[in-house]
């Protein structure tokens, strides 16, 4: 130690720079930066996500919005435990560190200290979720066949980053105990992953939940925002809440220490009261949500009718028979298409009645009570088709059941129709047993109900599907039918389908 | 006078900690004496503007500390080491003095000089991008002090500073409260009449909450020729004093 009066030493690793006029809290800042837990958490978040949410939402069919929709129920809540720990660590740093008597006799107020501290955390803390979005949205962009990125389900996961290192943040200041950080980590997983589970039909107030991506029982679906644009009505209100949510208890930790003086805490009143108030309106328009036709929330006070128009699209279509004609984001699913519906494009092509091609249309929801959905499907028959509710590689989904779930409803729709020319959608429409026969023939095993007994031949459907008495006539000429080549049976049809449809032709008949 | 104490007395519930002390004190070296539990951190402690007195009057650099505004001005010209340093052990020294500059809102463009030149004046600079887990309990008391003395404070207040200090960093340390004594007042609490006899131009010795003796260290060294008990002068006046306090 010198007595001496100084002059500032050279070597010294902050040494004045000339020309440099770095601000103080700017100074600060990157102090807190280069000393934060969640840069230490950064791989943690990466592993968590890439664990939990990144294989299963890249196992997912590479469209945007299964994709982005996905990615948004997931990402927050894998990040929730990093993040909040860090918070919470950072903000009990100072009770921890018995720093507190050494600050609090500094001139800089308290709240501008915590603010510097909760932005180095929460900067490094959006940096593991922009990593996340990008690693995803990069590898969605190479694989998409069709659109661009969803932008919605980024900016309410990035906005939650701030809520949740809030929340950790204020616990952390306010209980500044080695416990806390588990605690609140805890309760901020539990409560967010409950706040998801507890949504109930298109009015429901949880759905303000940043981790709720469309309407509760539909969420992440192949046909939601594809033939239609992305509403951002839910993601605007989930926004407003994080935020508000981040603003209010940033500004009650103001308002909670003397030590920032009357000017600042008035100022720090008006952005809890803001942000408080900003999260209540959030809520209270999530609760006037309803569902839209196409699958997605509307909320009257944000929505904009413009958004309302069809995305315009050219479709992507098989060279086949008859082609299938499908939205490009499921270009993907063309082949398994045409290989699972071939035989009967091919069986039915240029017979009257046949389509010239069929055309892949938008579902159409609607809300039931509580959570339940009905999908109104809307189709008219004939030229046009909804595609199952699941496509490969969703959970659970498999292409042997996506081409099933294909001959059940749009093969069997296809055949119906030609066979039975302007009756089959008629309810009062009884098909005679060589129509069913022929029917039966021309999809797969299980399209067609089979009957144990020859009473079930009087009702002669059952669910959508034609009911075919086992060991009847009827099912044997089904068994001979379905054995011939798929040009024979086109071939027959040609000649017979007046007659079939007439119903002069009996099952003996049959080839 | 930078510090002017009137009947400043504080309460921990029942624990009357400081009992209505009156200290005027100018620019120089004041050492603050007294035995354990005297009171001698909460008054250092009102004086940090850390916590508020029960009652009386405190004015700082001709300041009341009691309004925000003035307070917050008092701080920026203040300089504090605690008895307990708390610290942050994955700064390095240079960080951690940049840290407590910055929170005295010492101008940014003057921040770097003035860190640099509160660690040479502890005798740090060979260790400035050490982080402070790895330092020892007397390089760690350094750190303190430099971050104490990083903004030039007016008013610089020192909680037992010399705790932990080698004998050769003890004595450069009481060059260094003379000089820095020079443009400010320094008060220096601790038990170690040595360092009070070697750098204070006047003393205080507290007991029970009170100030039992204000004078110069030869005021106080003439307390002791008839009565104290220790081995140096000041340590006999300080047992002197005391005594005479408590019968």
């Amino acid at each position: 130690m010198t007595a001496a009066t100084p002059v500032a030493p050279g070597p010294l690793p902050v040494a004045p720079r000339a020309g440099v006029a770095v601000p103080g809290l700017a100074r600060l800042l990157r102090l807190e930066l280069r000393h934060n837990a969640m840069l230490w958490l950064l791989p943690v978040a990466g592993a968590l996500f890439w664990f939990n949410g990144y294989r299963e939402i890249m196992a997912l069919p590479p469209m945007w919005n299964l994709r982005a929709m996905t990615l948004q129920n997931r990402l927050l809540l894998d990040l929730t435990i990093p993040v909040t720990a860090a918070a919470a660590w950072m903000g009990s740093r100072e009770g921890r560190r018995n720093v507190a008597d050494l600050v609090a006799g500094t001139a800089r107020p308290r709240w501008a200290r915590q603010l510097a501290t909760w932005a180095a955390t929460t900067a490094w803390a959006e940096v593991a979720c922009l990593a996340c979005i990008a690693a995803v949205y990069v590898m969605t962009a190479r694989q998409a066949s069709w659109g661009g990125p969803l932008w919605w389900p980024a900016v309410v996961s990035a906005a939650g980053i701030p809520a949740l290192t809030a929340i950790g943040f204020a616990a952390g200041a306010w209980f500044p105990g080695r416990f806390v950080t588990p605690l609140v980590t805890i309760v901020a997983f539990f409560g967010l992953g409950f706040g998801t589970q507890a949504a109930s039909g298109d009015h429901s107030y949880w759905q303000i939940s940043p981790l709720t991506a469309g309407a509760f029982d539909i969420g992440a679906a192949p046909g939601v925002a594809t033939f239609y644009h992305y509403l951002p009505d839910l993601s605007i209100a989930q926004v407003m809440f994080t935020t508000g949510i981040t603003f209010g208890i940033l500004g009650v930790l103001g308002v909670s220490s003397a030590l920032n003086g009357p000017r600042l805490r008035r100022l720090a009143a008006v952005i809890a009261a803001a942000g408080l108030a900003a999260a209540g309106t959030a809520v209270a328009l999530a609760g006037t949500g309803r569902l839209d036709p196409h699958g997605m929330i509307v909320i009257p006070a944000l929505h904009d009718a413009a958004s309302n128009q069809p995305v315009r699209y050219t479709p992507a279509c098989s060279r086949t028979a008859i082609p299938v004609c499908v939205h490009p984001a499921f270009a993907v699913f063309l082949p398994a298409m045409t290989a699972a519906v071939g035989p009967e494009l091919t069986e039915i092509a240029g017979l009257p009645g046949a389509p010239a091609r069929i055309s892949q249309v938008a579902e159409v929801y609607q809300q039931e009570p509580q959570n339940g959905i009905v999908s109104l499907a809307g189709v008219p028959g004939g030229s046009t088709f909804i595609l199952p509710d699941q496509v490969p590689g969703e959970p659970g989904a498999t292409s042997a059941q996506f081409a099933g779930d294909l001959e059940d409803t749009l093969g069997l729709q296809l055949i119906r129709d030609v066979i039975l020319g302007e009756n089959a959608s008629a309810v009062a429409a009884r098909p005679s047993q060589a129509q069913l026969a022929v029917i039966a023939a021309s999809v797969r095993p299980g399209s067609v109900w089979l009957g144990p007994s020859a009473a079930d031949a009087n009702a002669p459907e059952l669910s959508g599907r034609p009911l075919l008495a086992l060991s009847s006539p009827a099912a044997r000429a089904a068994h001979r039918f379905a054995a011939l080549p798929p040009d024979a049976k086109h071939a027959w049809l040609a000649q017979h389908l007046a007659a079939l449809r007439a119903g002069r032709i009996p099952p003996a008949q049959l080839p | 006078m930078n510090v002017e104490i009137t009947e400043l007395t504080r309460r921990f519930g029942r624990n009357l900690a400081v009992a209505g002390v009156d200290l005027q004190a100018g620019p120089g070296v004041f050492g603050l004496l007294g035995p354990n539990g005297a009171g001698k951190t909460t008054l250092l402690r009102m004086m940090a503007t850390v916590i508020p007195p029960t009652a009386g009057r405190l004015r700082l650099l001709g300041r009341d500390p009691g309004a925000y505004g003035p307070r917050r001005e008092i701080r920026r010209r203040l300089g504090y080491l605690p008895q307990n340093l708390g610290y942050y052990p994955g700064f390095t020294v240079v960080e951690f003095v940049e840290y407590f500059a910055l929170l005295k809102e010492t101008p940014a463009a003057r921040v770097p000089a003035a860190v640099a030149t509160a660690i040479e004046r502890v005798d740090l600079g060979g260790k400035a991008r050490a982080k402070l887990r790895t330092l020892s309990g007397g390089m760690l008391r350094r750190v303190g002090i430099a971050q104490a003395i990083v903004n030039e404070p007016e008013l610089l207040l020192l909680d037992e500073p010399t705790a932990g200090l080698d004998p050769e960093q003890r004595v450069q340390f009481r060059a260094l409260l003379r000089d820095l004594g020079q443009r400010a007042t320094v008060v220096v609490s601790t038990h170690l009449v040595e360092d009070v006899g070697a750098a204070c131009s006047e003393v205080a010795l507290m007991d029970q909450g009170k100030i039992v003796f204000q004078g110069t260290p030869a005021e106080l060294t003439a307390r002791g020729t008839e009565h104290g008990t220790g081995d140096a002068p000041l340590e006999r006046g300080y047992t002197a004093v005391l005594a005479a306090a408590r019968s």
